[in-house]
């Protein structure tokens, strides 16, 4: 893990950090979803501070090369959020169409 | 017996007026309910001039939700059997009666079916329609002529089932399903005539699309979906 890369780790969290917080202040996303983006800055500047986790982890798991390791840790916990997001839009989906034809329904009542 | 037809229409203005005078004046119905799906076209505004039965959703939820907001207006109107019918005038409403009829017999789904005595063509939906019957076969050991047919009835205790279960979609894998739940189905021998004006639903990504979905539905059932036997509430007599 050269010092570029561990640099561009921490600039790339610290541009996420400020990201969410702009977010939550205009109101354009919850608290509670921004948990998430929080920890994911967090542990990016973990990884590019102390080093030797991604190495200790990539030796543990018999991975090459420790930069592949910060990868697969990146990819999976987005893969993993997509999910969730899939999850999330059925749900939204559901309920806008409950609405939708709750909303339909009345209408036609109130000819 | 009360009988609703429901019948989704997307922008169907070019057909609607003539779909519903057929309806009632040559088969003498009147209780019919027409969803509006969000239509951009003039459909609304036809049925509010025409005095027609509709309901407008404001915004396009696509086929399935249309023909569930009919089966949730069917359970508050205490109707005993829904029939779904399309907007652009492909069903006939003569042959209602005999589908009722089957219903009265004790059937759950009637559909009306292109091929109980007819013979399938080989068309590329009807190759998709085969192999949707496959499918159903190896999966319930019954076989269903015309599974892909629009025009089901369906009898009063799963007038509810669907109202108020948005998996419960009007496809055949929802057919599938219930005949696994208990449900008694049989098929009925119509005509049917081709739309004459406006697009179908379906285009070529969407029928890939379709057959996807209905191929993991039905040959995953048992995995996806909840097994919860069809109760004999609400018989109608």
């Amino acid at each position: 893990m050269s010092v570029i890369f561990r640099l561009l780790l921490m600039v790339g969290a610290v541009f996420e950090f400020i990201l969410v917080i702009r977010m939550i202040r205009k109101s354009a996303m919850s608290i509670a979803d921004s948990i998430f983006w929080f920890g994911f800055a967090f542990l990016l500047l973990l990884l590019a501070a102390f080093p030797g986790i991604a190495f200790w982890a990539s030796e543990l798991l018999g991975i090459e090369s420790p930069v592949n390791l910060v990868y697969l840790v990146i990819i999976a916990l987005l893969i993993h959020r997509v999910f969730k997001l899939y999850v999330r839009l059925s749900e939204v989906n559901d309920k806008l169409t409950r609405l939708a034809q709750d909303l339909a329904l009345r209408n036609n009542e109130e000819k | 017996m009360k009988t609703l037809i429901v019948i989704p229409a997307y922008n169907e203005a070019l057909n609607i007026e003539r779909v519903i005078r057929r309806l009632t004046e040559t088969a003498g119905i009147i209780d019919y309910v027409i969803i509006d799906d969000g239509s951009s076209d003039q459909t609304a505004d036809i049925c509010r001039a025409n005095g027609f039965n509709y309901i407008s959703h404001p915004v396009n939820l696509g086929l399935s939700a249309a023909v569930q907001t009919g089966f949730i207006y069917a359970l508050k109107n205490g109707y005993d059997a829904v029939v779904q019918f399309d907007g652009d005038g492909q069903h006939r409403g003569e042959y209602i009666k005999e589908m009722e009829k089957r219903i009265e017999e004790g059937c759950d789904i009637v559909i009306g079916s292109r091929f109980v005595t007819e013979k399938k063509p080989l068309t590329g939906r009807m190759i998709g329609s085969r192999l949707i019957g496959a499918m159903i076969r190896l999966m319930t050991g019954r076989t269903i002529k015309d599974p892909t047919s629009g025009m089901r009835m369906y009898g009063k205790r799963l007038i509810r089932t669907f109202a108020e279960n948005s998996r419960m979609t009007p496809e055949p894998d929802t057919v599938c399903h219930l005949i696994r739940l208990g449900a008694k189905v049989a098929e009925v021998q119509v005509v049917m005539d081709e739309r004459i004006a406006g697009t179908s639903y379906l285009n070529l990504s969407k029928s890939i699309r379709y057959m996807l979905t209905v191929s993991i539905s039905i040959l995953f059932e048992p995995w996806i979906r909840e097994d919860k036997k069809l109760t004999g509430e609400e018989k109608s007599a």
